[in-house]
């Protein structure tokens, strides 16, 4: 097995902060950590290059510094591509991870690396990379390279990868099934029996947190505003021209109502299998309402309707999706010259 | 409320000239189970065929699987508010052909929102170990339904098909001696005023749909206008509950309401003496705001207060909206001191955890979570297709690709599922 190390200035032995500004460097064999990496990988692993790169140079020129190393990596004929571990080193880290993403999409061998769950490098990469825990005390090193060994083979292996716990990598956020021995019902009762009595217990989802959003400053004269209406129940012109699905849609439509006064059902249907349709079919204005606006536009509450509306659907969709499509909506009514759009759902 | 429940074991179905129990055999006459059938209006004729676990077979689309279960006198009757009057279900013995089910295909692919195969019951491979459904005997209920029928008239007659059938069934064991009996009893003394009380919310319909206008879900009601109501634990298990006919609400059927895992367990650690079971509240999933906050708060308050609990598990019915309602009530219940967990299902379709609920209280952090979205199976053709005719046959032919969803029993929300969604 072919391996290359990469390294930053300190654990590669140039030097600390005063040598962060070194370019990366190719050395034959392995440096620093990388003998006992070597070791703890065992069998015919070798490491064939060590990488070693400043910490503020790898930052700071990441484009430059991921196309040599990847032109290095390919050329060594690598079968395995192992960074840091990085531990604390924030900097260190973001590298380590970016340089994984690179290797793992570009030349397609396995990646490992180790952080601390504190450090950015695996906020960022933890969903594509496997993170071995690392914590964030260096004297560690050997216990934390057999880690990254011991999964780096089973990954070059093809072996089925464990579970964080088991294999010691900082959770991906990832979902996998599983079927296991006891019964929903089983798991459940246990579960808050545990919780009753004040022992532990693990919960098998986690809640996601997300960042706030702040809220944007207010229409200063809805009388000139241009105003837009989105919906995510799914309306969309009859024969769904987009073929937006009725469930996790990755599509979304944007529709006219130039010189509609309003909806009617007869040119609509829904796309959308997570609520009873029948209302809307009856009056599409309940979901997208354009009769409403009309009236304001003609009483010059609002300046102007966007002559569009958007749709999708959004049953069962994951943030990813959704995610994507707002931005891709947000840009779009930006474009628009958009003041203030009106979100309905179902 | 005392239930017994008195277990025939069923190791074979049989065709025979009159149906009887010989032993663990249970032999069928097709022309009496004729006879029930068709006098359920709307049902023109009605074909049955047998399944073994095992066995190289496919049913589908699936209704309804059945526990073939009869009430002795003397206790309430058989599917109190459907085939009986609305007496209280859970009282007396109730004879049980453990083992066997009453399944009964559609007639049509169902659409909606889980595909074109809605439930399928596969007994052999890969896909049929992750099902209890494939462990028993199955009598397959074939219906023909009047042409014309309108949907909600042709499921009625479904139901009561099956149901007529599973009872007609059962009957054969009401003299016969039971395996064993299973006393079911929340009677709790002094000696055991230290155990935590533990109570169960389950959804019993979602309002993402209107039920049908003749749909019976509750005592034979369909849920329309209802609000969380107290029911014993012996009344889910003895004929009080159906599920809903909307294929989209789906991971329920009546099987798992007459072995209901989530208060199996609960009885089981009550005789334990680990916990005391303080009751149940069956609830529905809101429609909005308004209705959800009323549903929300009731339910709670009938837990704290009428059951007295100090802990409580609540399980949803039908897709992501209920996830507000469940995560909802159990907030407030944790809000007044009370310990909860929460059973949910799969709805990350990117497999991201960022995906998987639509609540992040803090309070409500005990989650079981049913998995689904990334296990599928490829499933060969099979020696034999049981449908209720020949396009739907050959849409369950074989080889395809079918979800974990689409699999009767898998991803089943009444507690019974052994999936389990797992975080990496």
């Amino acid at each position: 097995m072919r391996v290359v190390h990469y390294l930053n200035q300190f654990f590669g032995g140039v030097g600390g902060e005063e040598s962060a500004d070194l370019t990366l460097e190719a050395r034959n064999g392995a440096v620093g950590p990388g003998k006992l990496l070597e070791q703890l990988l065992g069998g015919e692993a070798q490491v064939v290059m060590s990488l070693v790169c400043g910490d503020n140079y790898a930052v700071e020129n990441q484009q430059a510094m991921l196309a040599a190393a990847l032109e290095k990596i390919a050329e060594a004929k690598a079968d395995l591509f192992v960074a840091g571990p990085c531990f604390q080193a924030g900097r260190y880290g973001m590298a380590a991870g970016a340089l994984c993403c690179a290797v793992q999409s570009k030349i397609g061998i396995p990646v490992i690396t180790g952080m601390a769950r504190e450090n950015p490098g695996a906020d960022l990469y933890r969903e594509p990379l496997f993170i071995i825990d690392s914590g964030d005390n260096p004297a560690k090193m050997r216990d934390v390279l057999t880690r990254m060994a011991s999964l780096a083979k089973k990954l070059v292996g093809k072996e089925a990868v464990g579970y964080p716990k088991e294999e010691g990598y900082i959770p991906r956020g990832l979902i996998r099934d599983q079927f296991v021995e006891q019964t929903a019902a089983e798991r459940l009762v246990q579960m808050v029996l545990a919780k009753v009595k004040g022992e532990p217990f693990e919960s098998e989802m986690t809640a996601p947190v997300f960042a706030p959003v702040p809220m944007p400053t207010g229409v200063k004269d809805l009388g000139k505003a241009k105003l837009m209406l989105i919906t995510d129940g799914g309306l969309v012109p009859k024969g769904n021209p987009d073929k937006i699905q009725g469930s996790a849609a990755t599509r979304w439509g944007s529709y006219s109502i130039q010189d509609c006064a309003e909806l009617r059902g007869e040119n609509y249907e829904i796309s959308h299998g997570g609520y009873d349709p029948q209302f809307v079919r009856q009056d599409p204005n309940r979901l997208v309402p354009l009769d409403v606006m009309r009236e304001f536009e003609r009483e010059g509450a609002i300046g102007e309707l966007c002559n569009v509306f958007f749709s999708t659907s959004g049953l069962a969709n994951p943030l990813s999706n959704t995610r994507r499509m707002g931005r891709e909506m947000a840009e779009k009514a930006k474009q628009l010259g958009i003041d203030a759009i009106i979100l309905t759902s179902t | 409320m005392q239930l017994t429940l008195a277990s025939h074991p069923i190791k074979e179905l049989r065709f025979g000239a009159n149906t009887r129990l010989e032993g663990t055999i249970l032999v069928i006459a097709e022309d009496e189970l004729h006879d029930v059938a068709l006098q359920v209006p709307g049902i023109e004729s009605v074909d049955f065929a047998i399944v073994r676990p095992g066995e190289s077979c496919r049913a589908g689309p699936i209704f309804d699987v059945v526990e073939p279960r009869a009430k002795a006198p003397g206790g309430s009757p058989d599917w109190p508010g459907i085939l009986s009057a609305p007496r209280t279900a859970g009282r007396g013995t109730t004879h049980v052909l453990t083992g066997a089910a009453v399944t009964l295909v559609r007639e049509q692919s169902p659409g909606e929102s889980r595909g074109a195969l809605g439930y399928v019951l596969e007994m052999s491979g890969a896909a049929a170990a992750g099902s209890h459904y494939a462990t028993l005997n199955h009598l397959i209920v074939i219906p023909h339904t009047q042409p014309g029928l309108p949907a909600h008239a042709q499921q009625k007659s479904y139901r009561s098909a099956e149901l007529r059938v599973a009872v007609f069934l059962a009957r054969t064991a009401l003299d016969a001696i039971p395996e064993r009996t299973q006393e079911f009893d929340l009677s709790v003394d002094e000696s055991r005023s230290a155990l935590p009380r533990v109570a169960y919310v389950g959804q019993i319909f979602s309002r993402q749909r209107k039920p049908e206008p003749d749909e019976q879900i509750l005592y034979g009601a369909d849920t329309d206008g209802m609000l969380p109501t107290l029911l014993h634990p012996n009344e889910w298990l003895d004929g009080a509950l159906l599920p809903s006919y909307h294929v989209s609400l789906g991971g329920a059927e009546t099987y798992f309401y007459q072995n209901h895992p989530v208060i199996s367990e609960l009885y089981r650690r009550h005789e334990a003496r680990e916990l005391n079971f303080a009751g149940t509240v069956a609830t529905v999933a809101s429609a909005d705001n308004f209705d959800r906050e009323r549903n929300t708060r009731f339910a709670a308050s009938l837990v704290k207060w009428a059951l007295k609990a100090n802990a409580c598990v609540l399980t949803k019915f039908g897709g992501g909206v209920p996830h507000t309602d469940l995560s909802e009530t159990a907030r407030i219940l944790e809000c007044d001191g009370i310990k909860t967990a929460v059973q949910v299902t799969d709805l990350a379709r990117d497999r991201r955890v960022e995906s998987a609920l639509l609540f992040n209280y803090p309070e409500v952090n005990a989650i079981v979570c049913i998995g689904g979205n990334s296990t599928k199976w490829r499933v060969p053709p099979v020696a034999r297709v049981i449908a209720a005719n020949s396009g739907v046959a050959e849409m369950l032919a074989g080889p395809f690709e079918i979800e974990s969803l689409n699999v009767v029993g898998v991803a089943n929300q009444q507690g019974a599922s052994r999936l389990r969604s797992m975080v990496y």
